[in-house]
Formats: C-alpha cells, structure tokens, sequence
C-alpha cells in the first residue's frame, strides 16, 4: 500500500520540482523523487542500491544544483 | 597470467599514464617525456598482443574451468549454463588489431604534433587525449555491452574536455550543447541495453546471439525492436550521423587541429564498434539492414551538400568527415562478407585521411590565426611543401589512385553492385565528384588565389614534427593504396563470422 | 494482466523519463534542464531495478544458514544492482561538469536562458 503513495509522490514531486519559478525551490525540491525512489529501491528488495540513492540524489544532487543557483541568478527569467 | 592479460594492458597502460600527466603542472619535461613514450608505446602493444579473449578476474566459463565443474548438479552442466561468460570478456583477433593499431597511431600522431605546437605543453590535455584512447580502444575490444556503455560516457566526458581546453570563440556553448545531448543519449542507451538484459538475461553479446539463435527467446518480438531502436540512437550520437551531424561538425571546428584529428578518429572507431554490434545481434531482420543503409545515404548527402557552403574551413571539413562516416555505414549495411569488409577497410583509411586533412589545414591556423575562408589567400607561396601535401591529402579524400580511399569506395561499389542495388553505387560516386569539388574550392580559396592585404602572416616556422606527421602520414596511405591486402585480410575474418 | 506493484512500478519510471526528456528538450532555463536529465537518470534507474524485482522474493544477500537452491529460486536478481550503482555514480559526476560550464557561461551572457546562450551564431 505504503508503495502507491511512494509512486504518486515521486511523479508528483518531479512535475512540481519543475514548474517552480523560483531557482532555488527548485533546486530543493529535486530531493522528493529523489528520496521517494530511495523508499522503492528498498521496497523492491534492492538495500545496497536504496542506501546509494538516499545519499546522490537527496543530498548531493540538489546540493550541487542550489550551489550553481546561488552563484548565477536566482529566478528564471520571462520568457519572451 | 599468460599473454593474454596484454590485451588487458592496451586500456589500462594509457588510463595509467593520463592519471599521472594529470598531477604534473609546470613541469614542461616531464610531461613530454612521459607523454611521448605512451604514445609510443601505445601503437606497439596491439602488434604484439596474441590472439585470443582476456576474462577480467580469471571468471573463465564453466565449461572451460575443470576444477570448478567437476561437482555441479546436472541442473547446471545439462543445459547451456555452462558455456555462459560469468565475467567481463574481452576479445581480440585480426580485425582489432589493425583498428587498435591505427588508433593508437593517430594518438601517436596528435601528441606528437601537440607537444611541438604549444610552448608549455599542459598535462590536463594530454590526459584527456589518453581516456578518449583508453575508451575507444575497450570500446573496440568488449564483448560486453553494459562495459561498452561505461566507455562512451567516459569518452563523451573527454571529447567535451578536448573542446573546452581549445580556447576557440564559442567553444563553450558547443561543449555544452554536445553534452547535453550525450545526457540523454546516454540513459536512453542503457534502457535499450537493460531491456535486452532483461529478455535474455545476459549483458555478454556472445551469449545474447546464442540465446536468439536456440530459439529460447522469440528475436521478431516488438519488445526487441524498442531495444533496436534506443540502441541505435547512442549509435547515433557516438558517431556522428544525423539527427547528430551538426553538433559533431560544430565540435570539430571548436577544437585545436590535432584534437580534431583524435575527435574524428573517436567517431569512426566507436561507429565502427557499436555497428558490428548491433550487426551481429539484430541480423536476421532485414529491417536492420534497410535503416543503416538509409541513415548512411542521409549521412551522405546532407553532411557534403552542407560542406559546400560554409565560410570557415574548419566547418567544411568537418562536414566533410561526417558525409565520408555515410560510407561506412552502406558498407555495413550491405550485409555481405564483402561489403563488411569493404566498409571496415574505409573506417581505417578514413580514420588516416581526415587525421592528415586536419592536421595538415592545422598549418594555416598556426601561421596566420585565422579560419576564415573570406579572409585567407595566397599560403602557397609561404611554404609550398605543405601546400603540396594538403592537396595529397584532399586528393586522397576523394578516392583518387593511387592512395588508400580510390580501393575501399572501389570494394564498396563493386559491393552494392554486387547485392544488387546500383542506385547506391551512383550516389557514392556522384557524392566523391562533389567532395572533390568542395575539397579544390577550399584549397583554391587557402592557397592559390592573391593574398589579400589585410590578411597577416605570422613569421614563425611550420615545427618540424608537423611536416613529419604529414609525410608519415601520406606514406601510409600510399603503402595501403598499393596494397590493399594488408588491411583486408585481417578485416576478413571478421567479416565472415558476421554472415 | 494483474496490477500489481511492479507494473505500477513500471509506469512510474516511464512517467520519470518522460518528464526528464520534456524537460531537457523544451524547458528554457538551463537549470530546468538540468533537473530534466537528473530525472531521466532516476527514471532509467528504477526501470533497472522493477526489472530485477521478484514479488515475495528475498533480499539476494546470501546468509550462511541458507539452502543454495532455495536461494536461488526466491532471490530477487542480482546483475541489475551493478548496473545501477554504476549509472548513478556517472549521471552524479556528468552533472558536475555540466554544472561547471553552466557557471562559466553565466558568467560571459548574464543570462541563463538557453535560447539566448545555444543560438548557433552561423560561423
């Protein structure tokens, strides 16, 4: 059951990462699918491979990507 | 540890050697020392490897291993289990030999023109050169796919390197561009190697092709044509051909003329490579076969009708190189043992004709630090023996006798006579008039109309080694001009166990 | 066919890549990009996994007090998680480089916009 909502909470999480206007929510936000697909690789009998993905893709990967925003520019711009 | 582990040594040896011209930084000599005698090295070991296949950590199959195999159940030593590779295999005959070799000879060249350019030679770009070696060549020699993707993403990381380090204008939006793209080309590439992992239950392309031939998996299955088609996609992009051909063009004309050299020998072994490939597990549906001749004929025509009409030299060889990639691509996609052949014998010319057309153009950047056709004129009267050597070269490129390119497109055309198509024997000569005609407008442009006033010409010398190179070079297309049969008989062999 | 976990779990990768190929190709903002191919990485990666899944199965690590063939049967499949380990250390160290040239750009343009950056000036 727990699995379902793991699911909707990766997809979810990753249309809201990108529709953000704001770079640096965006940024944080990459770390919800990220540690939601760290929950199923444990769900789908994969421990070694959840504990390598709970640390890149919820602590490094949205590190790296809020560190480039902060040294260029905070918002996206309008479009023309 | 017998002889074999030599096959090991031809990826690790230049792995080894970049990882230390990495650390050295100021210390002029001993980058070039070192640098000089890997690429030196690198050249030689293929020659005096044995033939055979290297399991990496002694993982031999079962049913080659005695010791192990004596107390199995009849669960196992019954059915094909046994005769499964447990390990990563690397397999090494004829037709990697001459490829290894040559690719090592090109690394042997651009270092060697490199070290003799620049005044303080930098570790950094000679360690990128050596990964972009170190991968192609595990590219040519794996037998295992998943090994093979590991390779192209380290190989796309070093051909981003050898952009960037160029100090071109624009340079850096290319290799962005180029990178970005080969981010998804990558995952697309090992989700069509996953789903193949997952009907057959094997990364080993030995057993994959074992499997399909006992009938255990059912190979016209849908689920294995999407395997087809994200595999050929990486293909694509690795190699150059469309939807790929402008961002390969722009990243030959954004970098140094000896690291387009290495670039372009990288697109051509990794096609050559994942082609054979793709050949020996989707062969028997003809559908293969159709769509590789007909991206090669597009290849073709867009890639040398979009050379005629730029401005900046570098730009019309680079497409230039990436039209010559279309022939490559008939040749395997004949499906002959002769078109094989043929096809694998212009990889190798091509691979050395467009070494020497860039190093060779490499010259004119040097002495007047300009690409621009508009803006040049009137070199030949600065140096007329490398003027005389780059028409060799452009000569040579367009299949003129008696060098190398006139007997590969002679097999090819006499190759789709043979299965039966002659359209495509007309298209290949129709499209070597044009690549001529663009190649003499070049160098008419370069060379031999009157210099303009405007234009600057540097009063430094050609290097020595530079002039060395070409003529090396311009030898070993008239040895393989005269005599075809040094090539084709390794490429043989190879060829016949594709059919 | 049942709807079970592992179908759902199928779909969800699917929609993963999806979403990471709409976003490299046709997002504007460069970090958006970015954020795209960081997805389409995850979404290949749980693809891989789903695929090596045996429902009610065990965990394939192999303890002292266990029958080799009653392992073999019930254990999930073990090659995939080489694999995964493996992509997901590639997209971390490919999304440092890109990120790198992302600053280096910003810093000539003053814009992250790719349209404004990517636009083939001809030459």
């Amino acid at each position: 059951m727990i699995e379902y909502i793991l699911m909707i909470t990766t997809v979810l999480g990753a249309i809201i990462a990108l529709m953000q206007r704001d770079l640096l929510k965006a940024a944080i936000l990459t770390g919800i699918p990220g540690i939601s697909i760290a929950f199923l690789f444990q769900f789908l009998l994969a421990p070694d491979v959840a504990l390598t993905q709970a640390i890149v893709g919820s602590a490094i990967v949205p590190v790296f990507i809020a560190l480039t925003v902060l040294k260029t520019r905070r918002t996206e711009e309008k479009s023309k | 540890m017998n002889a074999n582990a030599l096959i090991a040594v031809m990826v690790i040896l230049p792995i080894a050697s970049a990882l230390f011209l990495n650390l050295l930084h100021k210390k002029d000599r001993t980058i070039k020392i070192l640098a000089i005698i890997t690429a030196i090295v690198i050249p030689i070991i293929p020659l005096l490897t044995p033939y055979g296949s290297h399991f990496f950590g002694g993982y031999v199959p079962l049913a080659q291993n005695a010791t192990l195999a004596q107390g199995l159940p009849s669960l196992i030593t019954g059915t094909q289990l046994f005769q499964f590779h447990p390990g990563v295999m690397y397999v090494f005959t004829s037709a990697q030999q001459l490829m290894v070799f040559v690719l090592g000879l090109i690394t042997f060249f651009a270092i060697f023109t490199f070290l003799n350019e620049t005044k303080r030679p930098s570790g950094v770009y000679a360690f990128l050169m050596f990964m972009g070696t170190a991968s192609v060549s595990a590219i040519l020699l794996s037998d295992d796919i998943f090994n093979i993707f590991v390779f192209f993403e380290i190989a796309a990381l070093a051909q981003v390197g050898i952009i960037v380090a160029s100090g071109i204008k624009n340079n850096y939006e290319t290799a962005l561009k180029y990178i970005l793209l080969g981010n998804i080309a990558g995952p697309l590439l090992l989700l069509g190697i996953v789903i193949l992992l997952g009907v057959t239950g094997n990364v080993n392309v030995t057993d994959m092709i074992f499997t399909f031939k006992q009938g255990y998996v059912d190979p016209n299955s849908p689920v294995i044509l999407m395997a087809l088609a994200l595999i050929a996609f990486g293909w694509l992009y690795a190699s150059g051909l469309p939807p790929f051909h402008t961002i390969k063009s722009a990243v030959y004309s954004k970098a140094l003329p000896h690291g387009a050299a290495l670039l372009q020998a990288f697109s051509v072994f990794t096609l050559v490579a994942i082609g054979i490939i793709i050949l020996r597990l989707f062969s028997y549906n003809s559908f293969t076969n159709i769509a590789i001749i007909g991206i090669s004929v597009i290849a073709m025509i867009l890639g040398i009708t979009m050379a005629i009409v730029q401005t900046d030299y570098k730009r019309i060889l680079g497409y230039l190189a990436v039209g010559e990639l279309g022939y490559i691509g008939i040749g395997l996609g004949l499906g002959t043992a002769f078109g094989i052949t043929a096809g694998l014998f212009q990889a190798v010319n091509e691979a050395i004709i467009t070494s020497f057309l860039f190093i060779g153009f490499g010259t004119v950047l040097y002495k007047t630090r300009t690409s621009n056709t508009r803006k040049l004129g009137g070199m030949m009267y600065v140096n007329p023996k490398v003027a005389l050597l780059v028409l060799l070269a452009g000569l040579a490129m367009a299949g003129v006798p008696p060098l190398n390119a006139f007997q590969s497109k002679l097999m090819l055309i006499q190759a789709a006579i043979q299965s039966g198509l002659p359209e495509l024997g007309i298209i290949m000569i129709l499209l070597s008039i044009v690549t001529f005609m663009t190649f003499m407008k070049a160098f008419y442009t370069i060379y031999m109309r009157p210099k303009p006033k405007e234009l600057e010409i540097l009063d430094n010398k050609i290097p020595r080694s530079t002039v060395i190179s070409l003529v090396a070079l311009l030898i070993i297309c008239i040895i393989l001009g005269l005599f075809p049969q040094i090539a084709t008989n390794s490429l043989q062999t190879l060829a016949a166990g594709l059919v | 066919m049942v709807v079970d976990s592992q179908l759902m779990s199928f779909f969800t990768a699917g929609s993963l890549v999806v979403i990471g190929i709409f976003a490299a190709l046709f997002l504007d903002n460069l970090i958006k990009k970015i954020i795209g191919l960081a997805f389409l990485a995850d979404g290949v990666n749980l693809f891989i996994i789903t695929m090596g899944y045996k429902p009610g199965g065990i965990v394939y690590i192999f303890l002292p007090d266990m029958v080799v063939s009653n392992f073999a049967q019930t254990a999930s499949y073990p090659l995939p998680f080489a694999l995964v380990l493996t992509n997901i250390v590639i997209g971390a160290s490919t999304l440092a480089v890109i990120l790198g040239l992302v600053i280096i750009l910003n810093k000539r343009h003053g814009s992250l916009s790719a349209s404004k950056i990517l636009r083939d000036k001809g030459e």
